[in-house]
């Protein structure tokens, strides 16, 4: 089929298209929509994806994305360098933050295992974060992976690779959504809920 | 065009859709393996995201689609929970998705394929075994119409006790005596375990402690698996 707009137009419909849940109709869109805009406010986008992609990288220590070479939660002293949080994706991160509950070190391993898709541990930052722990002085490594079947299965890997080590090994809490309904939870969360109780102290 | 319908399965493997939802690959018992579209299942409040995870066991109503069905009710039939309790269990669990993955077909019914999934997760939920793997492997390729044989050589003929046997050749299809002997080697001890896993003695073979002859079968049935559906088990060697 021969396009009907020109070749660039056409062009940036089809890279707009390649993004990640946006369909052929909302490419276009976009596209119109850039085309309408004035130049500088095209330049400035244009500036902030290029800027993004130069200067962004994975932090060396953690692989959280970094501008240098140590994210600013690894550069930050005043941060517990004896508590490591291991998280599946940099985004995990951001919601870990927002609790404001944690205050060591984080590890981004870049994904979960999930042998059905071809992903082992050589494929994730494992070995990565075993050589951290000696290195650092790490004394307790907490399993943030999704309470999923690929991350339970990664957070089991990795329990059964770090305890001889001889650390404090701990897994994320699961349970019921903080404003949610007890009637309306699945039992699988409610199970776990029950099976990880704790003894009320009134302080 | 909406068409509802209700079928149990067990979910094989999920991947991830837009912001929020699932494809769900499930294998039915009364339709064969379904894709089907959960809504909203990875967001923390979803209602039954955490009963559409690999290896659970559901009760679904699904929207008959062009394409994907949608997922609109599920129901769990057996609890996932001791399925995630051990790596063992979760590894196994996975290796026998894996293979009932590889051998079933889309909207094309087997109960047979669907009941034995089924009692292999109940296995390994309750006890995982040396052999649990290996045995639903073996049981597999003898449904699908690949039983070997494990009784005559499959070249001379020769039967016990005149001849012993000693090998296995996956392209022949069973076993070999000394003098025609090709393809694996096969102890006497790995033979007897086959031999009870096809022979309705599977409790005596998943009583077997783990040791060189389990390792053997193991390997055997997941050779043997590999050269009939033409791919290589990727859980099984992950997690050797």
């Amino acid at each position: 089929m021969v396009s009907a707009y020109t070749p660039p137009v056409q062009t940036l419909i089809d890279e707009l298209g390649r993004l990640p849940g946006i369909g052929p109709k909302s490419a276009q869109r976009i596209a119109f929509h850039l085309l309408k805009l004035p130049s500088a406010d095209v330049a400035r986008l244009a500036h902030a994806i290029n800027d993004a992609k130069d200067k962004v990288r994975f932090c060396e220590r953690c692989f959280n994305v970094a501008e240098g070479a140590l994210c600013p939660i690894c550069a930050d002293d005043r941060r517990d360098a004896t508590v490591v949080c291991v998280v599946e994706e940099s985004r995990d991160i951001v919601a870990l933050e927002r609790t404001g509950e944690f205050r060591g070190r984080y590890h981004v391993l870049l994904g979960a295992m999930n042998p059905l898709e071809g992903i082992g541990p050589e494929q994730l930052k494992i070995r990565e974060l075993l050589t951290r722990i000696d290195a650092e002085g790490i004394t307790e490594v907490i399993l943030c992976t999704n309470p999923n079947t690929e991350g339970e299965v990664t957070a089991m890997y990795l329990a059964r690779q770090l305890q001889p080590l001889g650390l404090t090994v701990t897994r994320i809490a699961s349970g019921l959504p903080v404003g949610g309904d007890l009637e309306y939870a699945d039992e699988l969360t409610l199970g776990r809920a029950l099976e990880g109780r704790r003894p009320v102290d009134d302080g | 065009m909406s068409e509802l319908y209700r079928d149990s399965g067990v979910v094989l493997r999920t991947y991830k859709l837009r912001e929020a939802d699932r494809i769900v690959v499930l294998l039915t018992a009364a339709n064969g393996k379904v894709r089907a579209v959960a809504k909203g299942v990875r967001k923390t409040r979803s209602k039954f995201g955490a009963r559409l995870e690999p290896m659970s066991h559901v009760r679904v109503l699904l929207v008959r689609g062009r394409e994907l069905d949608i997922v609109s009710q599920a129901e769990s039939v057996e609890p996932l929970s001791p399925m995630l309790s051990s790596l063992d269990r979760a590894s196994q669990g996975l290796a026998v998705l894996e293979a009932a993955e590889q051998l079933s077909l889309e909207r094309e019914p087997n109960p047979d394929l669907y009941r034995m999934v089924v009692g292999a997760m109940r296995a390994i939920a309750e006890r995982p075994a040396p052999l649990t793997v290996a045995g639903f492997y073996w049981k597999l390729l003898a449904s699908e119409g690949m039983r070997p044989e494990l009784d005559m050589c499959v070249r001379c003929g020769g039967t016990e006790p005149e001849v012993a046997f000693v090998a296995f050749d996956l392209g022949e299809g069973g076993v070999l005596c000394r003098s025609c002997r090709s393809g694996h080697p096969m102890s006497a001890e790995a033979l007897e375990a086959v031999r009870d896993i096809l022979g309705g003695r599977l409790a005596k073979a998943l009583a077997m402690e783990e040791s060189a002859v389990t390792h053997e079968v193991s390997l055997l049935a997941t050779h043997a698996l590999e050269y009939h559906v033409e791919r290589r088990m990727r859980t099984v060697a992950m997690f050797e």
